[in-house]
């Protein structure tokens, strides 16, 4: 099945710039349909309010509620526990990717990145674009 | 004399009616004086540490004075965390303007790329392949730049290592606490002991911790790494 290009992203990072530089290889990637929010509580807010994301990229280490907290929650939820969940993340201990993984993360992005791996990762988790 | 018998002897004293004799007076200074100094060999002094708490706070200023004189801000900053902040936020604006200008490039690219198709007649089609390659190398270079702007989150969370500084003294202050702890015990005051006090406490506050931010070279997984660890686990 073809890839919708027009899918429905929520990009969560408290640092702007990092949300900037994942939004526009994003839609160099052909994605453009992006969101945006500060931390896991304002995207939870979010998830909740418009109840049509398709992908969440994240951050792990963020106020008020980390990425993986949000994950956990996602995870509970009924309507959200299917929810591509991508984690773009400085945090890059084995016990890190493990702990994600339990919680039931799609795939993880270790910061730096590149275009190239974030469409590797992509590509993992929603096909062939 | 132990610290126990001190306080005792001390209280008698406060209670006691009259002239104190010369020589329990000169016991209990000497055992006040051992208290800070250190009366047996292996103990530690704590006039010392207290001594090592304020060299180190005094060098932790001199070095947090050298980020004021950079004039970060518009004014003078005396604050560690408002130093900190101050870095985050002229990366944060330093890789906003290069955004900006790589965004408005993109933008040119493809209005220019549409432009020489519009072109009526149309131009040589190796001409226009030509300048379609040298476009699409041109947006390369600009994911290239956007890839490097990650250096402003990791150096934003790299300068959050900054407050370990303000964490040390909280560890010299813990020591304080231990040490005047031990002594208020009787206990003996020995470095071993410390550490191990110390090590409790630190071992008791950081369990479970998963939140360690970006890593040093060579200390944390590398994305093959991490890949390879997510196809046991996926």
């Amino acid at each position: 099945m073809a890839v919708n290009k027009d899918m429905k992203i929520l990009v969560i990072d408290d640092f702007q710039t990092m949300r900037r530089i994942v939004i526009n290889l994003l839609r160099q990637l052909g994605f453009s349909n992006t969101y945006e929010a500060v931390d896991g509580q304002q995207a939870w807010e979010r998830i909740q309010a418009d109840r049509d994301f398709d992908l969440i990229v994240s951050d792990w280490n963020m106020p008020n509620m980390t990425g993986l907290e949000l994950l956990e929650k996602v995870r509970a939820h009924p309507d959200y526990k299917e929810l591509p969940f991508i984690m773009v993340t400085a945090e890059g201990k084995r016990e890190n990717v493990i702990m994600a993984v339990e919680k039931g993360v799609s795939n993880y992005v270790v910061k730096p990145f590149n275009a190239a791996t974030l469409k590797q990762k992509l590509t993992r988790v929603i096909g062939d674009f | 004399m132990q610290n126990v018998d001190l306080q005792k002897r001390l209280e008698e004293i406060e209670k006691a009616d009259g002239m104190v004799p010369v020589a329990e007076v000169r016991e209990l200074l000497v055992a006040v004086r051992e208290l800070f100094e250190g009366g047996q060999a292996g103990e530690v002094s704590l006039g010392d540490e207290l001594s090592d708490l304020a060299g180190y706070i005094n060098a932790a200023k001199s070095e947090l004075r050298a980020f004021a004189d950079m004039k970060l801000a518009d004014k003078e900053i005396p604050d560690a965390s408002d130093q900190l902040d101050a870095v985050v936020k002229a990366t944060e604006a330093a890789t906003d303007q290069i955004m900006d200008a790589c965004e408005s490039m993109e933008r040119n690219n493809t209005a220019l790329r549409q432009r020489l198709l519009d072109v009526d007649p149309p131009l040589d089609p190796d001409v226009l392949a030509s300048v379609d390659d040298m476009l699409g190398e041109s947006q390369k270079r600009l994911t290239n730049i956007f890839e490097a702007c990650n250096f402003q989150d990791l150096t934003g969370q790299r300068i959050q290592k900054i407050v370990s500084t303000l964490r040390n003294i909280e560890q010299q202050v813990l020591r304080m606490v231990i040490l005047f702890g031990m002594k208020q015990s009787g206990e003996a005051t020995t470095e071993a002991v410390v550490q191990e006090r110390m090590e409790e406490a630190r071992q008791a506050k950081e369990s479970g911790s998963l939140e360690n931010g970006p890593q040093l070279p060579g200390q944390g997984l590398e994305q093959d790494d991490v890949d390879a660890l997510l196809a046991k686990l996926l």
